[in-house]
């Protein structure tokens, strides 16, 4: 079983029969930077191809957010659609986590240090996850329809393996990336070997302020 | 009354400190951080303090509030000696009925409280499923309202220092309701908007404290059924005002209300606009000589994070209140404006934090009987720092500088410009039970 966390758990073209070595493929080596020069953790790096249809993902294995010291974690998680993702609550007092996304609304009441539930999302698109309870806690779910997606690690790095040769649609997304829908794409071409190497620098936003007392 | 060696008040303070010893000894659900809540939590606050300057306002040995400005004094000039207190002990109840309503009770011994144990604040809140980008929060009960960005937490804890502000001090010692208070709440764009309302009751006498004995700076809070000491009056208004404040009282029956609207744009700021008017009647006064004071005022609140570990934050505050009838040329016995503002900076460290704070402080008085000799200029400076020890419990040691003046203190023979300096250790104890 994979690893629970992110951003190990998002690496579905190992998972899948689109994930089997192509004939004539390539590995995508994307790296993701602020303005600033600073790694951007977290953002999800998608492949998506152009004149010909993308398969789906094939989701094995579960996937999971955890509750702990009052906050999610990961920040970001990239969810193949179709796959189910674990919530456990490990912290001593109870969460109500929510979303009312149009790719998933859901609520889940998890009492405090026991309980785990799980959510199948099996339409595309951003979940963001708050608690009703603790304000502060934060989080987004990337339900994405491409066997060739995962998160970027602390040093903002992604490494797609086997993405077939041919024109394809680089898409990163991070939920401070300040542009419309907090993503930005580029069309290249994959060669038939090798490693295709792509820089995004993405402009990003602060995250939002937290006052610290109320409202 | 002797408030300050009242034995059913240090029992308040000792069995509560018993019960929270308790806790923290049978518990380990939660631990320091005021943010973290459970269905009980215990907490006491034992101090070491030295002071000087004149008697403590709190002090009410004479049967009058003294003239100095903190929470502690030294009216024996007997040096720097340092006494320990337990300066508050508290327990906090915050059940859940269902899972958007929810309710907290906070019942507090403090040195100096009239009580022997008290109520500090108790209200329902009913947080409803968002079922898109609005959020709602409804508070109904006894609280504060939000003005506060030193406070946090279920006990209403000031967070990085000791004491709070003068503005916050104020706002702890008279500015409690009890009400409705709605909060919506909503992300446009990168833009987070916040819009809080309320209608209240039981917050006639705000003004009183500020007017009789001007700004102070303290960690004393209002309870719901408890009195604060008022020093010597002005002449033309003893026997007509009590000489104790009852904070949470309602005398007209007149519904008060506030307003906050809260911006955080992108980026590490966020600023917050805040006004109340209590819609008090200054001609409506009870049996005990309690008044009812219309008191309103604007408040500006901001904080700015330099980096991650350094935030500045200030508040101001420009108000009015005014009690009694008209008097010669046609103006209200009290009519006294009070003004305030701070900047407080605090640095997060590896473990605990660092923070400075300088405010200023006055009143003018306008009216027939209370007239510029209650007037009052002051300002204010604290060096204050925080370590956590173990999970429940943490340190706070704090340097507190005030400088007044106020031509008032003559009344008790006391020099009308006073300097002060308090200084404090605190271990602050804290535990609880899950939710």
């Amino acid at each position: 079983m994979r690893s629970p966390h992110f951003p190990t758990a998002a690496l579905f073209c190992a998972c899948g029969a689109a994930a089997a070595p192509a004939a004539r493929a390539a590995d995508v080596d994307v790296q993701v930077r602020a303005a600033t020069g600073l790694p951007v953790a977290g953002a999800v790096v998608s492949v998506h191809l152009i004149g010909r249809p993308t398969p789906r993902p094939r989701s094995t294995g579960t996937y999971m957010v955890d509750q702990q010291d009052i906050q999610f974690r990961p920040f970001v998680l990239a969810v193949p659609v179709g796959a189910s993702v674990m919530f456990m609550n490990h912290d001593p007092v109870r969460h109500h986590v929510y979303s009312f996304s149009p790719a998933k609304k859901f609520e889940l009441k998890l009492a405090s240090k026991q309980q785990n539930q799980s959510v199948l999302f099996d339409r595309p698109g951003i979940v963001p996850l708050g608690c009703n309870i603790h304000d502060r806690m934060i989080a987004y779910l990337d339900v994405v329809d491409t066997p060739w997606a995962r998160a970027a690690d602390a040093h903002g790095h992604v490494l797609i393996r086997d993405v077939p040769a041919g024109m394809v649609t680089i898409t990163v997304w991070h939920p401070y990336l300040r542009a419309p829908g907090n993503s930005v794409s580029r069309t290249v071409t994959v060669a038939e070997a090798g490693v295709h190497g792509e820089t995004f620098v993405a402009p990003m936003r602060t995250p939002p302020h937290d006052p610290g007392s109320g409202y | 009354m002797g408030r300050n060696t009242s034995l059913a008040m240090s029992l308040g303070r000792i069995g509560l400190l018993a019960v929270a010893t308790a806790l923290l000894s049978a518990t380990s659900a939660h631990a320091a951080d005021p943010a973290e809540t459970g269905l009980l939590t215990a907490y006491a606050n034992l101090d070491l303090a030295t002071a000087d300057g004149p008697r403590a306002w709190l002090d009410d040995r004479s049967g009058l509030g003294g003239t100095g400005k903190g929470r502690f004094g030294n009216p024996d000039g007997d040096g720097l000696r340092v006494r320990p207190y337990v300066s508050e002990a508290g327990l906090v109840v915050q059940p859940d009925f269902g899972w958007s309503l929810s309710g907290l009770v906070s019942v507090i011994a403090q040195h100096g409280q009239d009580k022997a144990v008290d109520v500090s604040e108790a209200y329902l809140r009913w947080r409803p499923l968002p079922f898109g980008p609005v959020r709602t929060n409804v508070r109904a009960g006894v609280f504060y309202p939000p003005i506060s960005l030193e406070h946090r937490g279920g006990e209403w804890p000031v967070v990085e220092t000791i004491t709070p502000s003068a503005i916050n001090s104020w706002i702890g010692e008279e500015v409690k309701v009890g009400g409705i208070e709605v909060n919506l709440s909503t992300m446009i764009g990168e833009h987070r908007l916040s819009l809080t309302a309320a209608g209240f009751e039981l917050n006639d006498t705000a003004g009183t404290l500020l007017t009789f004995r001007g700004w102070a700076l303290h960690d004393e809070k209002a309870t719901l059924f408890g009195y604060q000491p008022l020093p010597a009056m002005a002449p033309a208004i003893r026997g007509v005002q009590a000489r104790e404040t009852r904070p949470m009282i309602d005398l007209d029956h007149h519904i008060g209300w506030y307003a906050k609207l809260s911006w955080a744009p992108p980026g590490p700021f966020q600023i917050q606009y805040f006004h109340y008017d209590n819609r008090g009647d200054p001609q409506t006064l009870d049996a005990g000589l309690q008044w009812g004071w219309r008191t309103r005022f604007d408040h500006l609140g901001a904080t700015l994070d330099l980096d991650d570990k350094t935030r500045l934050t200030a508040q101001a505050i420009d108000g009015t209140t005014i009690m009694g009838f008209r008097g010669a040329g046609g103006r209200r016995w009290i009519n006294m404006r009070y003004r305030s503002a701070f900047l407080l900076g605090t640095r997060q460290l590896a473990q605990g934090s660092v923070s400075g704070r300088i405010e200023a402080f006055s009143t003018r008085n306008h009216g027939s009987r209370v007239v510029s000799d209650d007037d009052e200029t002051g300002w204010a400076a604290t060096a204050a720092t925080r370590w956590p020890l173990v999970r429940h419990a943490s340190v706070l040691a704090e340097a507190l500088h005030i400088d007044s003046r106020r031509d008032a203190r003559l009344r008790e023979g006391v020099v009308p410009h006073q300097c002060q300096n308090i200084l404090r250790l605190t271990l602050r104890l804290r535990g609880g039970t899950a939710g």
